[in-house]
């Protein structure tokens, strides 16, 4: 295997921007507990909303008491410079993902963040799709409010396996030109994947964002891919990955991803998630070797 | 400020020139090459850096997931990935000769002549303050070899010793069966000072898959607040026996921690997996650790020290029996 070096992670898009990250001590401002396990929890900063892109994350040290242990990250769903709050989508999945779900307006969390590379945003409006799998919508609602204000079209293919785990219809950004929606059991909007409907719904889309699962990331990657033959130029494609995170910021060297190496070598480059993610092109990424390996810390 | 009479000095001698500004580093492994840190939260307040593990060629390190959670603790299986000597001597040694924080770089390989080579290419490179020989990761085939049997820990350094002038501190392992044999072995063999302890072998299994978390063997290094009383244990017997300095690590998170591992008899300590909650950690327990010394009137750190150390007597905690 091969080690990113400065030197070659410019050459892959770059590394995130350690001196924008704040550490703060952030008053929980609001839960809202929406259907099954899901809720959404707002935290008042001084500095990060300001700073917070969309496809950054924060780092939330839930417990000073040391179980857990680390730091959790997660995707800002919002981030309002005025008010100073930023908003994270999550379900009560984990250790900390529970703790937080515990949390009452008043209770102080420490928030490290914007860490990570978030979406490109484009420098000319056209039309761009959302594509949301379960939990990978968080991010999705700061996205689609910044693209929103640059005049971009916007359609939303949001997906789950059942109702009770699809993003609420009803929290989407007012001014997402097109809602698509799909639950593998039927309960809500067409019956399957998004992946089995989601060609036609990409026609006349300039670019693709997608955040859910890496197993359908990765086929969403294979679907655009393979489609470029018959409609000329593949859209290019952005996707939010999920590996193991320590520390979220390079240290720990937990979260490797595997990147496509140069022409002529075999290995992938190992890259790190928080550095050259979470969000990478899907171009770049090694997807096989993405695939065989954990999306969560345990 | 009124202070004590005398001032307050928290200055550490290693040997060979190199003084620390104060005894709070970070360790090895837990801080990278020091860039991420000093662009997060700084870095002028530590009294050293000690780098990520580094070997003659560069290594990707092993397959996720590479990490995972336990009970106040967390176990990595990394493998050492790093760019290899060529670049950080090349490469990132000119950024540290800019710093007022002295840098050590954390030395592994898989075999004597390894290490040579590596601290060969270090030797008299300007940024480099010194080395920590890591005789003692888990996670690297034969790395524990040279940590667990005191005689080839002993050629290990010698040979190291042989080949630089440069401060050489040694990071002994907790898995062995007497610490205090292989802390006496590497200090006749030229070490100037010994860092205690390294990762201690663990494992997590999922009863899901009913199989380990981490690939593999399956065994990772445990690190965090789970394992201070055990490191806490393990440098007191490294005091007493060697006179070198040592420098203790173990689930230190605050300048509690820090101090108590001064009371245990290190004269200096490193941060390690609170680097990873907290970008602010070392800072906090730096001033922490300033301010009680202020507040205890203390003239030297030193004076923390458990008074009976040496002479214990009726005091051997329970399970020490021989």
């Amino acid at each position: 295997m091969t080690v990113l070096t400065s030197a070659s992670a410019q050459e892959l898009g770059g590394e995130s921007d350690l001196t924008r990250a704040v550490d703060e001590a952030a008053e929980c401002t609001a839960l809202q507990v929406l259907q099954s396990n899901l809720f959404e929890i707002s935290f008042r900063t001084s500095e990060m909303a300001r700073r917070a892109q969309p496809g950054e994350f924060a780092q939330i040290w839930v417990e000073q008491s040391h179980i857990p242990l680390l730091r959790r990250p997660f995707s800002f769903s919002r981030a309002d410079s005025r008010s100073g709050v930023v908003s994270f989508y999550l379900g009560a999945v984990g250790p900390g993902s529970r703790r937080l779900r515990g949390f009452r307006p008043g209770d102080e969390a420490r928030i490290l963040g914007p860490l990570g590379r978030g979406f490109t945003l484009p420098d000319r409006p056209g039309r761009s799709a959302l594509v949301s799998g379960g939990l990978g919508a968080a991010p999705f609602p700061l996205l689609a409010e910044r693209l929103r204000e640059r005049g971009e079209e916007l359609v939303w293919i949001n997906g789950a396996r059942t109702r009770e785990e699809l993003y609420p219809e009803e929290l989407i950004p007012v001014g997402v030109t097109e809602v698509a929606q799909f639950t593998e059991d039927g309960s809500q909007g067409q019956m399957g994947r998004i992946t089995a409907g989601l060609l036609p719904l990409l026609r006349g889309v300039d670019r693709v964002y997608a955040c859910g699962p890496n197993p359908m990331l990765a086929t969403v990657f294979r679907l655009i891919a393979d489609s470029a033959p018959d409609s000329g130029v593949a859209p290019p494609l952005e996707v939010s990955i999920e590996a193991p995170m320590g520390c979220g910021f390079g240290t720990c060297l937990g979260c490797a991803i595997p990147l496509r190496p140069p022409q002529g070598v075999l290995d992938p480059v190992i890259g790190l998630c928080c550095r050259q993610g979470p969000v990478v092109r899907g171009s770049l990424l090694h997807w096989e070797r993405l695939l065989q390996q954990p999306a969560h810390l345990e | 400020m009124s202070g004590p009479e005398a001032p307050f000095d928290a200055r550490l001698d290693l040997g060979r020139g190199l003084v620390l500004a104060n005894p709070i580093s970070v360790a090895s492994g837990t801080f990278g090459f020091g860039f991420e840190a000093e662009a997060l939260a700084g870095i002028g307040h530590l009294g050293a850096i000690f780098s990520k593990g580094t070997t003659a060629l560069a290594r990707g390190g092993n397959r996720p997931p590479r990490i995972a959670e336990t009970a106040a603790g967390m176990l990595n299986s990394i493998g050492l990935q790093n760019p290899g000597v060529e670049v950080v001597a090349r490469d990132y040694a000119p950024r540290w000769a800019t710093w007022s924080v002295p840098v050590l770089v954390n030395v592994a390989g898989a075999d004597i002549s390894e290490y040579v080579a590596v601290v060969r290419r270090l030797d008299g490179v300007s940024g480099v303050a010194g080395v920590e020989l890591n005789i003692s990761c888990p996670n690297i085939a034969h790395g524990l070899d040279f940590a667990t049997e005191p005689g080839a820990a002993a050629r290990c350094v010698a040979a190291v010793r042989a080949a630089t002038e440069l401060p050489l501190v040694v990071k002994l392992s907790p898995n062995v069966t007497d610490i205090a044999e292989v802390a006496r072995a590497v200090e006749d063999a030229g070490a100037d000072a010994v860092s205690a302890v390294n990762t201690y072998v663990g494992m997590k299994v999922a009863l899901l898959s009913r199989r380990p978390v981490l690939p593999g063997h399956g065994s990772g290094g445990l690190s965090g607040p789970a394992i201070k009383p055990l490191a806490l244990a393990a440098v007191v017997k490294v005091r007493r026996a060697v006179v070198i300095p040592v420098i203790g690590i173990g689930g230190i998170a605050s300048a509690t921690d820090a101090l108590e591992f001064l009371v245990a008899g290190a004269d200096a300590v490193q941060v390690g997996t609170a680097n990873f909650n907290n970008p602010q950690a070392s800072r906090e327990i730096v001033e922490g650790c300033l301010a009680y010394a202020q507040q205890h009137q203390l003239r030297r750190f030193a004076e923390l020290r458990w008074q009976d150390l040496d002479h214990p007597g009726a005091q051997e905690p329970a399970g020490e029996n021989d």
